[in-house]
């Protein structure tokens, strides 16, 4: 029990080293960024670095997790994917808006039933959409581990970059 | 019938009985279908039937079958037959039956039926497919009683036959049901097994024929679904007393206490899920605390993203005014080593300062600081601080630096909160130092 225990500690430790060297490290990236392109401080700017801090946040953690975990792979791959679509959505608004938007009104689910709590937690937890019942409760123990993880490493951050 | 199946798996230091058996099964099974279609030639293939049998006995008795559990099992379920009972499935009885029909034709073939049956049943649990085909054998020989029985003479004897009907399909039920629980293991699982089989006897009994027969075909697909689900990994299920023993409450338990045990991992992590009792409660629980840690994460994201260019205007500008001072008042208590240090990062930043870009600078200050306050924990590792103070002035290779810096904040990583997040500036410090060489 004694080894375990140690062990899941040592894990979820290297999981927080990765975790923080990856984001430090797409922090800097994006700050030199930043730099090069002039920094402007309007709400929009803003309001775009800090989604983007967000999303390197995730990608991190998720990198950091690795494609052991269904909830790591899911987000792993929405966010190699979120490139690929922007891109070609970005073409097709190029190309022809009614296209995009026909698809649009097309792809539209109705959703006739009450959300239920775990469909809500489905939701929460990235790639929870195919997952049983078990599978998504499970997911979900990980994924709040590693979220805990990842806002202690961001406040430590934060608090440093105060002083 | 369910003991004479655990017993030899049990007590089975010898698997080729198994393999043996599983193969006289599947020939039984064979033969028990082409009996149903042929029934002129019944009595002949019953005494080839018996042949087998008086063979399997043979190899019950060599595989340390138990006679008390068996004869207890036989009086509790079985009525026609005392004489099995009495001399432990002597062969001689078993010709008797098998001379049998002859003489009575009703009566006397449900006998052998019976005692084939139980035979049938006796096996190890074998592969599903046989298991199939004997449930399709089983159900034959339903409809053949149910024939039978209408122009059976006495009644009691027909309620005598379902039991054994039933009992059949009990220990199908059972085979697989342990194949799910996987190898049986000690004698208290087998108490316990025993205890199941009476229940479901009892409950099988009250039910009818022809839904005890829809049952088992259904269940038998679905067993052998939950079996191939699970097979990589036993899990044992063991029903106690009055819970039911058929496959979809198995599965629906064996479910139930998997997602029980997750609520109870997440009742662990969530902080104020103790108090609160019920799936739904708690469920709502997790979903706040999830929503609370994201939310926490956009929070931090737009703190760092509000922080940054701040940092970056305060080093651009008021770096040599500021930063100094801001660590000397930070750590006025170490004395002697930040006043070592100063001067070094003095040297070191205008060398560097026209080529530094702000990222590396304000990553550059921040690691000394949680470099003091490791040191300030264990005063070993000052003077390595030293030594490191000392590369910066120098502006070594890197790949020197980063074996000499990660060590001492190794050592030092235990001891406090930020505790793992000191090597990680360094790292950090040490790319951006990286980068300032390459530019």
């Amino acid at each position: 029990m004694a080894s375990k225990h140690v062990i899941a500690t040592r894990h979820t430790k290297s999981i927080k080293n990765r975790f923080a060297s990856r984001f430090l490290r797409s922090l800097l990236r994006m700050k030199r960024s930043d730099r090069f392109g002039g920094s402007r401080s309007n709400e929009g700017v803003r309001k775009r670095s800090t989604h983007r801090i967000k999303m390197a946040a995730y990608a991190s953690m998720a990198r950091a997790v690795g494609p052991s975990r269904t909830w790591s792979r899911a987000l792993l791959f929405k966010l190699r994917n979120r490139a690929r679509i922007q891109g070609v959505l970005r073409k097709r608004c190029l190309v022809s808006k009614k296209n995009k938007k026909k698809r649009v009104v097309r792809n539209k689910v109705i959703i006739s039933r009450e959300p239920s709590r775990t469909d809500t937690l489905r939701k929460l937890v990235p790639g929870g959409d195919s997952m049983d019942i078990c599978c998504l409760l499970e997911e979900t123990a990980h994924y709040i581990k590693c979220l805990a993880t990842q806002v202690k490493v961001m406040q430590s951050i934060a608090d440093q970059s105060l002083l | 019938m369910i003991n004479r199946a655990l017993l030899p798996a049990g007590g089975g230091e010898n698997m080729l009985h198994f393999t043996d058996i599983t193969v006289l099964e599947r020939q039984r099974a064979c033969i028990k279908w082409q009996q149903e279609q042929q029934q002129q030639q019944q009595v002949l293939q019953q005494q080839q039937e018996i042949s087998y049998f008086t063979e399997l006995t043979g190899v019950f008795q060599q595989a340390g079958f138990h006679e008390g559990g068996l004869s207890e099992v036989v009086t509790r379920s079985v009525k026609p037959d005392p004489g099995l009972v009495d001399n432990g499935w002597n062969n001689d009885h078993v010709v008797g039956f098998g001379v049998g029909p002859p003489y009575n034709n009703g009566s006397g073939f449900e006998l052998n039926y019976g005692s084939i049956s139980r035979t049938s049943s006796c096996p190890p649990p074998p592969v599903a497919a046989v298991a199939a085909a004997t449930v399709k054998g089983s159900e034959s020989v339903v409809s053949d009683k149910i024939s039978y029985g209408v122009g059976r003479e006495s009644s009691k004897k027909r309620k005598v036959d379902d039991i054994q009907n039933n009992s059949k399909v009990d220990a199908e039920e059972d085979t697989r049901d342990k194949r799910i629980k996987g190898c049986a293991e000690e004698g208290e699982s087998k108490i316990t097994e025993k205890n199941n089989n009476k229940n479901g006897r009892n409950n099988n009994t009250n039910k009818n024929n022809n839904s005890n027969k829809e049952s088992s075909a259904g269940n038998s697909k679905d067993n052998s679904k939950v079996t191939e689900v699970q097979k990589p990994d036993y899990i044992h299920v063991r029903a106690r007393r009055g819970q039911a023993t058929d496959s979809h409450s198995l599965a629906e338990r064996v479910r139930r206490e998997k997602i029980s045990e997750r609520m109870k991992y997440l009742q662990d992590l969530v902080p104020g899920c103790n108090k609160i009792t019920g799936k739904a409660g708690m469920l709502d629980e997790i979903i706040n605390y999830v929503q609370s840690l994201q939310r926490q994460v956009e929070f931090l994201s737009m703190k760092l993203a509000a922080v940054n260019p701040r940092l970056d205007f305060n080093v651009d500008n008021l770096f040599a005014r500021e930063a100094f001072p801001a660590c000397s008042v930070n750590f006025p208590t170490i004395g002697m080593s930040s006043d070592m240090t100063n001067p070094a990062y003095l040297q070191f930043n205008p060398a560097q300062q026209q080529l530094v870009t702000c990222c590396g600078l304000d990553m550059g200050i921040d690691p000394p600081d949680m470099g003091f306050k490791s040191t300030t924990s264990s005063p070993e590792s000052i003077p390595e601080t030293f030594l490191d103070s000392s590369c910066f002035t120098q502006a070594h290779p890197p790949p020197a630096w980063d074996a000499d810096l990660q060590n001492p904040y190794n050592v030092a990583i235990d001891q406090g909160r930020q505790a793992s997040f000191p090597t990680q500036p360094f790292t950090g410090s040490i790319e951006a130092s990286n980068l300032k060489m390459e530019m």
